[in-house]
């Protein structure tokens, strides 16, 4: 094989966050398909390959079509006969469908190719795709469906899985009640100029503390809410990217992380684990982390601004350490110096408000950590700028369930 | 009124009828590891994948509880509880080395490393069956 291609992100484009009832999942992808186009000064017809994100449950709306989204797009956007893959990874899907597009320019098969994903998973907990408490004859492979007998069984959700992890943490390390209150009220900061937010505006930390436990001890305004949402991002040759867009972000590295055997973490949608010596929890989460450093050539201390998974405040403390490679326990004291305050920090945290403020649409929400990292680094966030000015460095990750994780590093090309 | 014939929502996954019900996991001949539930494959990427190397055991029915949370919240369908209460879920260590999810029989006086027993617990009843799941009873202050 010959050597990789170096790949550019010349276009993004994004669907706002929320609930829109009135609105497919398609005519959302839609609308930022034709952002990134306008972005990257582009039509349709330059596109030459296409990467999906694969809508999850499609047993409570959406059905097939959004599952094979790229063609049911295809059919609003205009069918042009060029590859389209529909991938799945849990919440890690749109940057994993990032790196399907990557790939195909790198590689040298197309030279422009677009990652697209739309969801619609605003309606409150994430749940199994069978419907009945107890299977039916129909219902073929339940005893196999691990996630349906950790719902149905164990009563364990996302949030449960979530604050069992965070109170194991509390023992540990002793995270404060006030500490998670506080990574919500912080991150908050950067969700009032984003006008891709589902909730915009500063959280206090008293009516965050007097929001009730959803699965004692995290709090329903420290958990992000199910959300609508869309987002595209479009990705060329470095050598002609600024033919595009005359800003640029060059992908020094991107990855899908998945677990190591051993890691004590049980993962959401199983129902055990076999711990053995030496392996870390969130197993699939650091190896993303250690891949993207070692492909990019560069260490915590490289990177200017952060997109992390804050899908919890649990996932804000333990996500600042995965990312920065810090000791548990670090992250607490991070957060109280004011460091990573999306806004006036030294190192911005989740610019737009983070998943907390922006709402979770699954497998679109890897790609919207990708656009506003670059939306930051060109600078054209208006009030919601962030005041550090060397944006060289961006770094994402995206959490999922079930094992799956991916991450970035992007960096400026002009 | 005979109590109601009691029925696992989903078989096969601890042993039943029993007075001292255990789950049922799948054990790796070569390395040791163990799945619940059952596994046709050992996941130890360095084991042959030969079915033939794992056998089924039943899991002690005592362990330690790693972490827990008490979920304030009823959970969407298909997940069913009648009457709803809040409920404990926790993540148990048993000494074989696995690391087990499970209900808990009480919201009350749960800690981390508490001793907990392997029981059954009711989730909801029509006509004619109680269906349960297996659950974890603190058997220490």
């Amino acid at each position: 094989m010959t050597k990789m291609r170096e790949v550019a992100i010349v276009g993004v484009g994004m669907h706002p966050w929320g609930t829109f009832p009135d609105k497919s999942m398609q005519e959302m992808g839609v609308e930022a398909i034709v952002a990134a186009l306008k972005d990257a000064n582009m039509t349709w017809r330059d596109i030459q390959s296409c990467a999906f994100g694969a809508y999850m449950w499609i047993a409570d709306r959406g059905g097939i079509p959004s599952l094979l989204m790229g063609t049911s797009i295809a059919r609003m956007m205009g069918e042009t006969g060029i590859p389209m893959v529909n991938c799945v990874n849990a919440c890690a899907s749109g940057q994993a469908i990032l790196r399907e597009a990557v790939l195909a320019v790198a590689s040298g098969h197309v030279d422009t190719a677009i990652a697209v994903a739309a969801d619609k998973s605003a309606g409150g907990f994430f749940r199994p795709q069978l419907r009945e408490a107890r299977p039916t004859k129909f219902d073929r492979g339940a005893e196999n469906d691990t996630d349906y007998i950790r719902f149905c069984m164990t009563g364990e959700t996302n949030p449960a899985y979530w604050a069992m992890e965070l109170k194991r943490r509390m023992y540990e390390v002793g995270t404060t009640d006030d500490d998670l209150a506080l990574a919500k009220h912080i991150t908050s900061f950067g969700s009032v100029h984003n006008p891709y937010a589902r909730y915009r505006k500063v959280f206090t930390m008293e009516e965050i503390k007097a929001s009730a436990y959803v699965a004692e001890p995290l709090r329903l305004f420290e958990i992000c809410a199910t959300s609508d949402g869309a987002a595209a991002v479009i990705v060329t040759t470095a050598e002609n990217a600024q033919k595009f867009n005359k800003k640029p972000l060059l992908v020094n590295a991107i990855t899908v992380g998945t677990p190591t055997f051993g890691d004590p973490t049980i993962r959401l949608t199983f129902c055990s684990s076999y711990p053995r010596p030496g392996v870390p929890d969130l197993s699939e989460s650091r190896n993303a982390i250690a891949a993207i450093y070692k492909m990019a050539g560069m260490k915590p201390s490289d990177i200017d601004i952060i997109e992390l998974p804050d899908n919890s405040s649990w996932h804000y403390l333990v996500y600042l350490e995965c990312i920065l490679q810090m000791k548990k326990g670090e992250a607490e004291k991070m957060l109280r110096s004011g460091k990573t305050h999306p806004i006036t920090g030294e190192l911005p945290v989740c610019s737009g408000g983070g998943v907390a403020a922006q709402g979770e649409a699954v497998v679109a929400q890897g790609l919207s950590q990708v656009c506003q990292l670059v939306r930051q680094m060109r600078g054209e966030c208006g009030e919601g700028q962030v005041k550090k000015t060397k944006l060289n460095v961006g770094l994402a990750q995206t959490y999922g369930y079930a094992g799956n994780n991916a991450a970035c590093i992007i960096s400026r090309a002009w | 009124m005979p109590d109601k014939k009691k029925v696992p929502l989903i078989e096969g996954l601890f042993t039943w009828p029993s007075d001292k019900p255990q789950l049922i996991a799948s054990r790796c001949k070569k390395c040791g590891a163990l799945f619940f539930p059952k596994v046709p494959y050992c996941g130890n990427p360095d084991c042959p994948k030969d079915k033939a190397n794992m056998e089924v055991v039943n899991i002690s029915n005592t362990g330690t509880i790693y972490t827990y949370t008490i979920h304030q919240y009823a959970p969407a369908i298909p997940f069913k509880m009648e009457p709803f209460k809040p409920y404990g879920v926790a993540m148990v260590d048993v000494p074989e080395g696995l690391r087990v999810l499970g209900m808990t029989t009480t919201t009350e006086g749960l800690r981390i490393g508490q001793k907990v027993e392997m029981t059954v617990g009711t989730l909801y009843e029509d006509a004619e069956n109680a269906y349960i799941t297996w659950m974890w009873k603190p058997v220490e202050k």
